[in-house]
């Protein structure tokens, strides 16, 4: 049975000193593994919130989530062991180099083979001659594909994207988000991309809108 | 691969960085100090087990100051079956020109009891064992008495008029441990070998060693504590060393000195925590994002830690090897034979202890990383609330181990009382000032003003700084002051001595001669005062070992005898205190004045009934006053007095204390008079300096030592707090430059932000140190606070520069990199 995430009627909002902030209201959503969505929308509309609340990171306001993970309903907890991220500054540990960066997973889940699995990978991305450098002896754009690359090595269900795009130029871009449909389409998990790239989002399978506290097709 | 081997790994990252290092430094300085402390006392607790075991010499030893009726001893005799008696007294032994103050020990046939008495020939002889004391006309000598004395076997001793032959040298005695911890010169001769009358000096004490089985062990034990209140007792098994009580004093005072570098330790840590929490709030959210359960990187957190605190162990127990036999070997002079060695016991409680404290440390940071989330990483969470719950969990966490060390409640309350005060002023005046700076600095151009303006930006951050500086700088600042002022207090206490004889006791009978002598040689008496010799039983009829259980350093001298003085008006020396001084002609005897401290220190009230016995019967008197000690008048003074009235209703024998002047030639008279009166107790001021310079010289070592540790996690809270905000200004500087400000303005910027946040800082620690002083010096330590403007203004310079120095250097650190570096970070 296909792995997925359904959010069911849910509304958030964030409140202020002077007032509440409504992102949204009534969203229903389904996010289903071997799919990719993106999410568009202008800065506040709560795209960042909306996709904490899928990969359970955040709890909303009102509504429900369940994920359902081999044909049974699982918790938060169980879907963050079967998630992974990609964030807009990358986030790599500045003290490890490439290699490391991207065995990191693996390690912390005790695979032995994990440095050989991170070369491999490391090959994929195309940076198999910058194993030993460091986060800041590396541009934007290569830290980025190291970022993608750690969040598949440990085969996830889910991969959540949160502006993967934002820091780098529209050439580089390209590249990474072309390596990143491509792996999740390979490894047939599902993934979930916030962008303000209008470009980007056409690429998704789906893609959405939020603005004014509704989600709407726009693919 | 295993997530152990990542915890190993980011173990060896972070000890790169001179985060980690400060950290591993400053556990590691803190351990080595409490590891130190703990070996060397339980090489000490080791020794007086040991000693009490092999060197008590009798099943149970049962000691009186002053003389025990016939029927007493009569009850002693028969409940057990072999007893011996000996006395002790202080008295002056001459040869030739040579004169020492010697203990002299009187035994009987029956002595040893238990143990064996070595013996020998000369100084350096072989030791041989002798069955028993000397005999008649015979007296023995110590080694170093026979050498100072320049006496040899064979030669002729005078002794209150009866000549004695030393026949032999001393080595060894086996009931030796009731010396404690005395250095003094010994020597020994037969019970009624002299006049009985001969040693009658307030120092007599009898000593029975006893042999007796279970039940009449017992028995004793009950008698004396009925009987004879005034009798200290000690038995071989399940008792305790007479040391054992000022030891453990000496360690509560360690102790509490110990807490003063823990607060220390727990700034620099703090300082580099939050730096740590960052980092690993970093790595733990991350390590999140790749579907790790919370509780495996809370285990990693805590795992990685404890790494780090197993290595400063390590570490720190290499110096403590060093500096335990380095201890080892200058308590040698203090307990003789003393040894080195692990104390598995003494390790593990001072290690859990560490653990313990260290790891309370830990916890509001545990608690943050534990809500460490992938969110963080979308966007930053603040700090704020958990720098309060930080700051507020070390104070308490430090608070409770200084309760728990000391044993003196008062002073730690003072202490902690005073940092508290400290702290809540520092707040204040951070806030105030950054406040008021900024408010002043509202439409103004330049430097100052824009510094103000980035302060009050990052007030909290600024705050934190704040207090770890200043909290640094008053401990510093208290501890330098109180240790100048201390030796300073010792020194001039031995200097200003009126006089240059001290006479600390002479009987009423001695004082004709005396009086004659001084008239031959041209002597002058500076200050007589008359007292008798009393011991404190009993306060509001509870015996004295009930009323008081905790160690100090008063029930340690009023366990033994102390001088009881009459006066009918203050003495010119003293100031009332407290309470009402009787009237000149008062009728009611039962009254007594005692000094502020004797007070604080057993918790007495006005209306108390303190008894004593003197010359083997009780006397109750009613505390009415307190006097403190004036300079100007003399130098002696009593702890404890009585109305005049009272010495007509005490039977017991009157002596004096008080100093003299004597020229230069009368020097060589005073063998002569100690010849004839040997129990007469004359210290010369040139002696009683040398005694004072050897005590001072351990205390200036001790002291130094101590001084050194602090000034050590001083250097650490400093670069700790610089190293902290290294990113912060960084981050300021990147912005500025990029602004168009050229690298000097930036230097220039943040000298003032450094000189501010230090001035405010030593205001801080000087106000604390003030408000310390006012609560400490004249209720603990018996010192009058008078500042010395010129040395806390110089002191506090030092700091400011030091501070400055050190932020300045940093920033210029910072401004070696390029703006697109700092504008990357």
């Amino acid at each position: 049975m296909q792995d997925k995430i359904e959010l069911r009627k849910i509304s958030h909002h964030f409140d202020t000193t002077a007032e509440q902030i409504i992102l949204f209201r009534d969203l229903a959503l389904e996010i289903k593994t071997g799919e990719i969505i993106s999410i568009v929308g202008p800065s506040g509309a709560g795209k960042s919130s909306l996709l904490s609340i899928a990969a359970g990171l955040e709890k909303p306001a009102n509504g429900s989530v369940h994920f359902n993970i081999d044909g049974s309903e699982v918790d938060e907890l169980a879907l963050r062991a079967n998630s992974g991220f990609i964030f807009q500054q990358f986030h790599l540990m500045p003290e490890l180099d490439a290699l490391s960066n991207l065995a990191l997973p693996l390690r912390l889940k005790g695979n032995r083979n994990a440095f050989n699995i991170a070369a491999a990978w490391l090959e994929k991305v195309g940076l198999q001659d910058r194993a030993k450098h460091r986060p800041h002896q590396l541009s934007g754009g290569e830290q980025q594909r190291i970022a993608i690359a750690r969040a598949f090595v440990s085969e996830p269900r889910f991969i959540f994207a949160d502006e993967p795009t934002g820091n780098l130029d529209m050439k580089t871009s390209e590249n990474v988000a072309g390596l990143m449909f491509d792996f999740a389409r390979d490894s047939g998990c599902g993934l979930v991309i916030v962008t303000h790239s209008m470009r980007l989002a056409m690429l998704a399978d789906k893609s959405l809108q939020l603005s004014d506290r509704k989600l709407e097709a726009i693919k | 691969m295993t997530p152990f081997s990542l915890i190993l790994e980011n173990v060896r990252h972070d000890l790169r960085a001179s985060d980690g290092k400060l950290a591993i430094m400053t556990q590691a300085a803190l351990i080595f100090f409490l590891l130190t402390l703990s070996l060397s006392s339980a090489s000490v607790q080791q020794y007086l087990a040991k000693n009490l075991l092999q060197m008590l010499g009798s099943d149970l030893v049962i000691e009186q100051h002053g003389t025990l009726t016939a029927e007493q001893e009569a009850k002693i005799r028969a409940a057990a079956p072999k007893v011996s008696k000996t006395e002790l007294v202080g008295i002056t032994l001459t040869h030739g020109p040579n004169w020492e103050r010697v203990q002299l020990k009187q035994v009987d046939d029956a002595y040893p009891l238990q143990g064996t008495l070595m013996v020998g020939s000369s100084p350096a002889a072989e030791k041989t064992p002798a069955a028993k004391g000397p005999g008649i006309g015979e007296i023995w000598l110590g080694p170093r008495l026979a050498t100072k004395l320049e006496a040899s076997v064979g030669d002729q001793i005078s002794l209150a008029g009866t000549a004695h032959t030393v026949t032999a040298i001393l080595f060894h005695e086996p009931d030796r441990i009731m010396e404690g911890h005395s250095v003094a010169y010994r020597a020994m001769i037969k019970a009624g070998s002299a006049a009985p009358d001969a040693f009658d000096t307030s120092g007599r004490r009898q000593r029975f060693l006893i042999e007796a089985d279970t039940e009449a062990r017992t028995s004793l034990e009950a008698w004396t504590k009925e009987n004879l209140p005034a009798a200290t007792l000690i038995k071989k098994q399940g008792g305790r060393h007479p040391l054992a009580g000022f030891w453990k004093r000496t360690e509560n005072f360690l102790g509490l000195a110990s807490v003063i570098l823990f607060f220390m330790a727990a700034v620099a840590m703090d300082m580099t925590n939050r730096r740590w929490l960052v980092q690993m709030r970093y790595r733990l959210s991350l390590y999140s994002s790749f579907g790790i359960s919370s509780s495996t990187v809370l285990t990693m957190a805590g795992l990685q830690w404890f790494i780090g605190f197993m290595l400063s162990l390590g570490v720190a127990g290499i110096f403590t090897v060093a500096a335990h036999y380095f201890i080892v070997g200058e308590l040698q002079a203090f307990f003789p034979g003393i040894e080195g060695g692990w104390s598995g016991d003494a390790v593990a409680k001072t290690v859990m202890l560490t653990f313990g404290l260290l790891l309370a440390l830990q916890v509001p940071a545990l608690i943050q990383l534990k809500r460490a989330s992938i969110l963080d990483l979308i966007r930053s969470a603040p700090e704020g609330a958990y720098t309060w719950l930080r700051l507020l969990w070390g104070l308490i966490a430090v608070s409770g181990l200084a309760a728990a060390y000391s044993d003196n409640l008062l002073l730690t309350g003072l202490m902690l009382g005073a940092i508290g005060m400290a702290l809540v002023l520092m707040i204040f005046l951070t806030w105030a000032t950054v406040a008021v700076g900024d408010k002043w600095g509202a439409g103004r151009a330049g430097f100052v003003p824009f510094a103000f303006f980035f302060m009050r930006q990052r007030l909290f951050a600024k705050s934190a700084q704040v207090l770890g500086l200043g909290l640094c700088a008053l401990l510093l600042l208290f501890t330098l002051m109180l240790m100048r002022d201390l030796s300073g207090m010792m020194e001039s206490y031995a200097r200003h001595h009126d006089g240059n004889l001290l006479v600390s006791e002479a009987q009423s009978d001695q004082m004709a001669d005396i009086e004659a002598w001084a008239k031959k040689t041209g002597s002058d008496f500076k200050q007589l005062r008359p007292f008798v010799s009393a011991k404190l039983i009993r306060v509001n009829e509870l015996a004295l070992a009930d009323y008081m259980k905790k160690p100090s350093d008063t029930l340690s001298t009023l366990k033994r005898p102390i001088r009881l003085s009459w006066s009918e008006q203050m003495p010119t020396n003293n100031t009332l205190s407290g309470g009402t001084w009787w009237p000149s002609d008062t009728r009611d005897w039962q009254q007594i004045s005692t000094e502020p401290e004797v007070m604080t220190d057993l918790g007495l009230s006005y209306g108390d009934t303190l008894t004593y016995q003197i010359n083997g019967r009780s006397y109750s008197f009613t505390l009415v006053a307190s006097h403190s000690y004036k300079p100007g008048g003399g130098s002696i003074t009593f702890w404890f007095q009585v109305p005049t009235a009272a010495r007509a209703q005490i039977e017991a024998d009157t002596r004096f204390m008080g100093s003299m002047e004597l020229p230069e030639t009368a020097w060589s008279e005073l063998a002569a008079l100690w010849q004839q009166h040997p129990t007469l107790s004359l210290v010369s001021l040139r002696e009683l300096t040398e005694r004072l310079d050897n005590m001072l010289g351990l205390v200036i070592k001790l002291t130094s030592g101590y001084a050194a540790m602090v000034l050590l996690l001083a250097m650490f809270v400093l670069i700790a707090s610089s190293k902290g905000f290294e990113a912060d200004d960084q981050r300021k500087n990147g912005l500025l430059m990029s602004m168009g400000l050229k690298r000097g303005d930036c230097l220039k910027l943040s000298t003032y932000d450094w000189a501010i946040t230090a001035i405010i800082a030593a205001t801080g620690a000087v106000a604390g140190t003030w408000i310390a002083g006012q609560l400490m010096y004249e209720a603990q330590f018996g010192l009058a606070y008078k500042p010395d403007p010129l040395w806390i203004g110089g002191t506090i310079g030092l700091m400011v520069m030091a501070v400055c120095g050190v932020g300045v250097l940093t920033c210029m650190r910072s401004l070696t990199t390029s703006v697109r570096d700092l504008l990357a970070t």
